[in-house]
């Protein structure tokens, strides 16, 4: 019970007790001791004022309070003579506070000492009465009715208050566990939002049904868009971007990813840019996180720079285009100009016939160069289909080589659809190639045999081998590894392949030997 | 006695063309890379060296790096197709007599090389 309370609640019984004091049945004048009473009461609650809060939640200083008012009371009856009157009525009134204040076992005790008091008060007022008599036989039991009853009451008010209490204190807690989780949501949401939005690359997630649900500042900017516009808004609604709904559709109706996708999109701003694009389906039960998530690189930069890296080797090949060509034809320029100033002062026929074969060999020379310059420049394939059978080919070729030892087998039949001087061309550079790389007891090897689409030319030698240095950089113009070489050869054996629709292969051990794999296209039954 | 001019080239027409103009006042050596140029070079006797530069075995800057060791006051021509800027370097490094670049021209080059040698 509070202290404020059990005050009040004495103030009340004091005053009800010097009221009952004052109408009793011997009166009250100023002199009676009642009053002394009614003042050491008033005293017992002056001195409880300045008792601290803390020392009334313990049992036995309550208890001790409401024993000094049952005597208290108890000396105002005997004092007043008021045994018969309604006095003991106030008895209820401390039964009854008494109760609120303390347990049942507390309340019940102070009814035993009301009723032993009220019992010896009634016994001294009249001597040998009956136990049966109305006044002990009512009033007494009643203390003690009155005494469980509200004790009763008293502690299933104070069951419902704890309840109540602790109702409020479980309100409280979840309201603090729910602001807790929702502040911990908001925080985790800022984060999230902060690491997209932080990511270099264009994140972009859309639901399956096209709506954007999130897009980072950098997808914005590519798109040329303000991020709170674009979120929300459909993206088959954004005019230029289907091409990149149609990659994020294809990735949803699979629920596969798609990597590395080149695409181009034109942004709200009519700019054509290209991207690169990576997608990954999002699947949930929850059709509001079903989609895919698509991200993005801007490749604007990156394509100015293979365009202008390029334009360089462009420049470069045509720097080495040049140093070539005035190699390559400067030499027989020289033996042509040389030999016909010589002819015009010689008339030995012998001298003459050399110098004129000399001539012939430079033009015929500079022709070839030409012909390597054309086939190597021509941007469309010059092949004008026909049947090849690849093993009539080889052996013609074969046949113009001397010195050299070869062994044509496999399959005898390798038909092929191709352009005859091209071919004529592509296995001549590779087979000089490779007699180059020999140079003892020249021995090549030439297989035919199929493999599914293909009609497979092995060429075999058991040359010198190439680096693992030069055989990345073999195919490109003006590399050589020869003194005399042009640089020319493999870059013109690719073109022709690359024209036939083709593929290359070339493995080679140092000191072993290479093999030159050519795919060429089987003619069709 | 004729003086002695060695040819290197690796081009057969270059050193036919060359020996076919030179001979009548000068006695012409070939060689057809720079190793037999630099073994020539090295036992015999030479008034003149025209050498070219793209060739196997040797390349000819190398041989007239190599030479110039031996020989500082040699006259050397070099008869090329293409000058790179690698090879002004060596011209001005290696004291090169004079540097014609291909097609070269017969009446030119035998003045230059009276000029240096005489007949």
């Amino acid at each position: 019970m509070k202290k404020q309370t059990l005050l009040l609640l004495r103030f009340v019984l004091i005053l009800a007790t010097i009221l009952l004091m004052a109408y009793s049945k011997s009166g009250l004048d100023i002199a009676s001791p009642g009053y002394v009473v009614a003042l050491l009461y008033l005293l017992t609650n002056l001195t409880l004022y300045f008792i601290p809060e803390t020392r009334f939640s313990r049992p036995f200083i309550t208890f001790g309070v409401f024993l000094v008012d049952v005597v208290a009371i108890s000396v105002a009856i005997f004092l007043t003579q008021g045994m018969q009157t309604d006095f003991y009525l106030i008895y209820f009134l401390i039964i009854f506070i008494a109760a609120v204040g303390q347990d049942i076992r507390g309340s019940i005790l102070i009814a035993i000492v009301a009723c032993a008091l009220y019992g010896w008060l009634l016994y001294r007022a009249n001597p040998g009465v009956s136990i049966f008599n109305s006044a002990i036989l009512i009033r007494i039991p009643f203390l003690f009715i009155v005494a469980l009853i509200s004790s009763y009451w008293s502690t299933e008010m104070r069951r419902q208050l704890k309840s109540k209490k602790e109702l409020e204190t479980f309100a409280h807690k979840l309201e603090d566990e729910v602001t807790r989780i929702t502040e911990k949501e908001t925080e985790l949401r800022r984060y999230s939002e902060t690491v997209i939005n932080s990511v270099a690359s264009g994140v972009i997630a859309v639901r399956g049904d096209g709506t954007i649900t999130t897009v980072n500042p950098e997808a914005a900017r590519v798109m040329g868009c303000k991020q709170d516009k674009l979120t929300g808004s459909n993206i088959e609604e954004i005019g230029g971007l289907a091409v990149l709904w149609q990659k994020m559709k294809k990735s949803i109706e699979a629920n596969k990813p798609l990597e590395r996708l080149q695409i181009s999109i034109k942004n709200t701003k009519n700019k054509t840019i290209p991207i690169g694009l990576s997608v990954s389906p999002m699947t949930s039960s929850n059709a509001k996180f079903s989609g895919c998530v698509g991200i993005l690189r801007d490749l604007s930069e990156v394509k100015e720079l293979e365009e202008k890296l390029k334009h360089a080797e462009r420049l470069s090949y045509l720097g080495k285009m040049a140093s070539w060509i005035a190699h390559e034809i400067r030499n027989p320029l020289t033996a042509i100009d040389g030999f016909s100033q010589l002819l015009a002062h010689t008339e030995n026929k012998k001298k003459i016939k050399t110098f004129s074969d000399e001539i012939h060999k430079g033009a015929k020379r500079i022709n070839h160069i030409i012909e390597d310059i054309l086939t190597f420049a021509r941007t469309k394939p010059r092949v004008k289909a026909s049947d090849i059978d690849l093993h009539k080919l080889m052996t013609q070729i074969t046949e113009t080589i001397p010195n050299v030892k070869f062994s044509i087998k496999g399959d005898e039949n390798p038909i092929i659809v191709g352009e005859e001087e091209s071919l004529k061309s592509l296995f001549t550079n590779i087979i000089n190639n490779s007699i180059d790389a020999m140079d003892k007891n020249p021995m090549l090897v030439i297989d035919f045999h199929k493999r599914k689409q293909w009609v497979v030319t092995e060429i075999i030698d058991n040359g010198k081998g190439i680096t693992e240095e030069d055989l990345k950089k073999l195919f490109t113009p003006f590399f050589t590894t020869k003194s005399r070489g042009t640089g020319l050869g493999l870059a013109i054996v690719k073109k022709i392949v690359d024209d036939h629709s083709g593929k290359l292969e070339i493995e080679s051990e140092e000191g072993k030997g290479t093999t030159c794999r050519i795919y060429l296209l089987k003619k069709e039954k | 006695m004729k003086k002695r001019i060695l040819v290197c080239d690796d081009e057969e027409p270059i050193r036919l063309l060359l020996n076919e103009s030179l001979q009548d006042s000068y006695e012409v050596v070939e060689a057809s890379n720079g190793r037999d140029a630099l073994s020539l070079a090295a036992k015999e006797h030479f008034d003149l060296i025209i050498m070219d530069i793209k060739m196997p075995n040797v390349h000819g800057l190398e041989a007239i790096e190599r030479i110039r060791t031996r020989n500082d006051s040699i006259p050397i021509i070099i008869c090329s197709a293409y000058r790179s800027m690698e090879d002004d370097i060596v011209v001005k490094t290696s004291n090169i007599s004079a540097f014609m670049t291909k097609p070269i021209d017969i009446k030119t080059l035998k003045a230059r090389i009276f000029e240096l040698i005489g007949t």
